[in-house]
């Protein structure tokens, strides 16, 4: 009615921060199998070429789901 | 053949052990058989909150190792005849939980109760997803709070990728019930509203709770607030368990509905 006696809404903050948390969260747990698949890729890529890390992350092209891999060679 | 229900939350502390008490005894109130199982292991709170701590003599790792039967060890509330209730055990480390030990003694459940109600521990261990392997249907305890928010989706994902249902290739079914809303403080915009909960974490609403005093003096007295039919949280639970035996009972809006006349007059100046 008044609304200059108005306090700012901490919940509206509240709902912005955990909106954007969850979506970061669920990013980045998409996978329960990640590290295992992680640690397989470096086994098997191992065998022609040393590996430092890969990077595994999923993404989404105009609709297409993709996981993108990256492998970090290790230069010796 | 009965229905496996977990109750879970990821965060502790949220109301997941006084859910399961009174939506228990709720569903048994309605005429519906039930049995709830506390499955944190290690930890007991489940036997007080419903008044039996001191009729505990075998527990759910007595059953699965030791030969007792499930029989010798379920007790029945004296609170209603529809009601039993198994223990955690409280000596051994939770490792001794098995999945085939925990198949067999949930399908056996299932086999004499409409209900099985699992309690499971906080957190998102193993202990956790030992409980939601053979649930058919979760319901999820959440705090309008940003932490129990999200670690209750956290908890969501284990369920969608390691229960098995979901390895079957089918749904678990999920319910969200919001627990300890204040009123007041949804009003002035110091609390997240039901809705945005909802929208953030998109799964059906089951109930609201508000926020009871009368709650605390439940749990001194082991007797669950669904059987105070004044509180305000014990008719929101009544109405859980109502609709959790397929009755059809409408929404109460309990983020508005006790504004007082101070409340009222206050609001005309905010």
């Amino acid at each position: 009615m008044f609304p200059w006696f108005k306090k700012k809404s901490s919940a509206k903050t509240a709902k912005d921060r955990l909106t954007i948390a969850i979506m970061a969260d669920r990013t980045n747990n998409t996978f329960p199998f990640i590290e295992d698949l992680k640690a397989e890729i470096i086994e098997v890529v191992k065998k022609y070429i040393d590996v430092k890390k890969v990077h595994i992350q999923k993404e989404n092209h105009e609709g297409i789901e993709a996981l993108s891999i990256d492998i970090e060679l290790d230069k010796k | 053949m009965g229905i496996v229900i977990a109750v879970i939350s990821g965060k502790g502390g949220v109301g997941k052990t006084t859910t399961t008490a009174n939506i228990g005894l709720g569903i048994a109130q309605n005429g519906k058989s039930c049995v709830v199982v506390d499955f944190d292991i290690g930890q007991r709170n489940l036997d007080m909150l419903l008044g039996l701590e001191n009729r505990v003599v075998y527990d759910m790792v007595h059953v699965m190792d030791e030969n007792i039967s499930i029989k010798q060890a379920l007790i029945k509330s004296k609170m209603s005849p529809n009601l039993s209730f198994l223990a955690a055990s409280q000596t051994k480390d939770k490792s001794v939980l098995d999945s085939a030990k925990i198949n067999k003694l949930i399908s056996s459940l299932k086999e004499d109760f409409d209900f099985v109600i699992l309690d499971a521990p906080a957190g998102i261990e193993s202990g956790y997803e030992h409980t939601i392997e053979f649930a058919d249907r979760a319901i999820i305890v959440v705090n309008p709070e940003v932490s129990s928010i999200r670690d209750s989706d956290r908890a969501i994902g284990i369920l969608d990728s390691k229960s098995q249902k979901v390895k079957n290739g089918e749904d678990v079914e999920k319910y969200l019930i919001i627990n300890r809303i204040n009123p007041q403080m949804v009003q002035s915009g110091e609390m997240l509203n039901s809705e945005d909960i909802l929208e953030i974490l998109s799964i059906p609403l089951l109930g609201k709770i508000p926020e009871d005093k009368a709650i605390i003096d439940a749990s001194n007295q082991g007797k669950p607030i669904v059987l105070n039919e004044s509180s305000s949280a014990g008719q929101a639970y009544k109405r859980v368990s109502a609709r959790l035996c397929n009755e059809k009972v409408d929404f109460v809006d309990v983020e508005t509905f006790n504004r007082g006349f101070m409340q009222k007059i206050k609001e005309i100046f905010t």
